[in-house]
């Protein structure tokens, strides 16, 4: 049951960080090109539809709901799965002195914890009515709450191979 | 009267009362996932007990101290003052749990 938790927790992380990292990219490259706009003529605005182009091609705003819902999805399975942890893969970690990867953990919750209460102000900051107003918190919200997800993910992991559960 | 949470001072209150919080070990209750017993408030840990696991009592003192202010405290005056320094809070937050979190990577400067 662990397993199947564990396996689906991990699951709705790479749904997670894919929804975010995309919105991310987007918005970045939407940035860049209004920056650019009537500089230069773009390469690649030739009229072809390139895999970039396609990939950023999309409501930004669409995903704030999917992200928000995905985000507290895997922080609850997180939430289930975690006693388990602090039992069968903490205690081992102290007995190993691998008191690092017990940090890395902390750092990977608290952070987890920190996101969740962050996730209002993400929906505020991708209201349609404040993007001309919070441009830059809107930017910065999306790129933490993407760091957050990523190095959580990338801990997670990390921490399953020394010792899974 | 329809009740409104001001997402904005929910957010950033959360921030500041998580590390508070954190740094102050005020959990709202703790678990004790080996006998599965809880403990409410700030009364001393359980020794019969096994580990404790104070996050969930983290986030519930953070989320309810955000609560209340967000419930009393309005959005808009906030949201113009702080307008685009909003990313500090959680960022300020995400900087000092790493900082209280140093003990456990001090081995690697050793």
């Amino acid at each position: 049951m662990i397993t199947a938790l564990l396996i689906l927790h991990g699951l709705a992380g790479v749904a997670l960080l894919g929804a975010l990292t995309h919105q991310l990219v987007s918005l970045v490259r939407a940035g860049a090109m209004a920056a650019d706009a009537g500089a230069v003529v773009r390469r690649d605005d030739s009229g072809k539809s390139t895999f970039v182009r396609r990939y950023v091609s999309v409501g930004q705003g669409g995903f704030t709901l999917a992200v928000v819902v995905l985000y507290v999805v895997t922080l609850i399975i997180g939430g289930v799965i975690y006693p388990t942890y602090r039992l069968d893969v903490r205690i081992p970690f102290e007995e190993m002195s691998l008191i690092w990867a017990v940090g890395l953990f902390e750092v990977k919750e608290h952070w987890g914890g920190i996101g969740l209460g962050v996730l209002p102000l993400y929906v505020f900051v991708w209201r349609p009515q404040q993007a001309s107003s919070h441009q830059r918190d809107r930017f910065a919200i999306t790129i933490l709450l993407s760091f957050i997800v990523w190095s959580d993910f990338i801990a997670g992991h990390v921490l399953n191979n020394i010792r899974g559960l | 009267m329809q009740a409104r949470l001001s997402p904005v001072v929910f957010a950033l209150v959360y921030c500041i009362a998580y590390t508070v919080v954190l740094a102050m070990d005020w959990p709202l209750f703790n678990y004790y996932p080996q006998t599965g017993e809880f403990t409410w408030g700030w009364v001393p840990r359980l020794e019969h007990a096994g580990p404790s696991m104070t996050w969930y009592g983290l986030m519930a003192t953070a989320g309810g101290v955000a609560l209340i202010c967000a419930a009393i405290i309005r959005d808009k005056p906030v949201a113009s003052a702080l307008r685009n320094s909003l990313w500090l809070f959680p960022f300020a937050a995400m900087l000092a749990c790493v900082y209280m979190m140093r003990i456990f990577f001090r081995q690697w400067f050793a």
